[in-house]
């Protein structure tokens, strides 16, 4: 199950993208490609152990 | 190698490492992710002197992908477009092993795959661990396909095991051996001058290296590594600025590295003169 901070947007305030892009609404901002794999418990990934930011924001 | 390796001359083998599987262009708008805008990339940066080109693949949104079908699309993209010694990554945190495997089985083969010699620390809760049994794993598909192996040496424990595994499988790594040393931050070696000589130092005999600064240490990484007779890795993989606060293109991160060798007096290797150079 993916993250519940996770988000596919086109565009925030700063830039735009063609293709929607993960967004973390936990930290306001674009995901960089490598943790979106956490983001969506890719492979052998979880969001809940594995992601400093989804932590913090669950605390 | 060493200081009478540059004193001999001989070609520097620039390695353009174009997007990488961590940051994209949320990073950098100039960070190719699509095949069309890699092959791009790789055209231009062969055009400022690279023989080399590192390719990670990525879905149509940016995120990674380790498939064999991405990755055939991205190298037959490449391969249209230049002669550049095609390098597939076979690094990658959190995948299973046998997805590790997949960068290796595009037809035809890569020329040259990344071989990661151990585990690294990333974000704040993983390890990419690199298993003993996935490198070695990985380096007989390599010698089975007659793939190349770079091997990744992030810090001096790597460099033991690069050891170690040339002393338990010698059949499984042809000569000349060839090694990335990385420096920056976290997992990787200190980036100081005394580190990369103690590294240096202790390659195997008769080894081929390559040199990789994260970020801002990707320039004078170069330059030590030119100097001590090795060879260069540059791109937006690793570092995203030409200097502080101005962001770079590939092509412009592989041109000053070829306008570094030659100043030092190197040339820079043709994809010709690098296969002949790695045995390719």
């Amino acid at each position: 199950m993916a993250c519940p901070h996770l988000e596919y947007r086109e565009a925030n305030e700063e830039r735009t993208f063609e293709t929607a892009r993960a967004y973390c609404t936990a930290v306001d901002a674009f995901v960089q490609p490598m943790r979106a794999d956490i983001c969506n418990d890719r492979y052998e990934l979880d969001h809940t152990t594995d992601c400093e930011f989804y932590r913090n924001a669950e605390r | 190698m060493s200081y009478d390796d540059y004193l001999a001359g001989d070609p520097v083998v620039i390695t353009a490492a174009l997007t990488g599987g961590v940051h994209g262009k949320e990073a950098s708008p100039h960070l190719p992710e699509t095949p069309e805008e890699i092959a791009d990339a790789a055209e231009a940066c062969e055009a400022a002197g690279a023989s080399v080109v590192h390719l990670h693949a990525r879905r149509e949104n940016g995120e990674r992908s380790f498939s064999r079908e991405r990755f055939q699309e991205l190298t037959e993209a490449v391969r249209e477009r230049t002669d550049l010694v095609v390098q597939h990554s076979t690094g990658g945190t959190g995948a299973p092993d046998d997805i590790r495997h997949e960068p290796l089985r595009t037809d035809p083969a890569p020329d040259m795959a990344s071989l990661d010699m151990g585990p690294l620390n990333r974000y704040q809760h993983l390890t990419s661990e690199n298993t003993r049994g996935l490198v070695e794993s990985l380096a007989e598909e390599m010698r089975e396909r007659g793939i190349k192996p770079e091997m990744e040496v992030f810090n001096g424990g790597h460099l033991n095991e690069v050891h170690e595994l040339l002393d338990r499988r010698p059949d499984l790594i042809e000569e000349p051996i060839y090694t990335t040393l990385i420096f920056g931050g976290g997992t990787t070696a200190m980036p100081t001058p005394d580190t990369f000589r103690s590294l240096v130092n202790h390659l195997p005999e008769g080894t081929q290296f390559n040199t990789l600064g994260f970020g801002q240490h990707q320039l004078p990484f170069a330059a030590l590594g030119i100097v001590f007779g090795g060879h260069v890795r540059v791109g937006l993989e690793d570092n995203r600025y030409f200097r502080r606060g101005e962001l770079a293109t590939n092509a412009q991160l592989v041109e000053r590295a070829a306008t570094l060798a030659e100043t030092l007096e190197r040339p820079v290797a043709t994809p010709d003169d690098a296969r002949e150079i790695l045995d390719i």
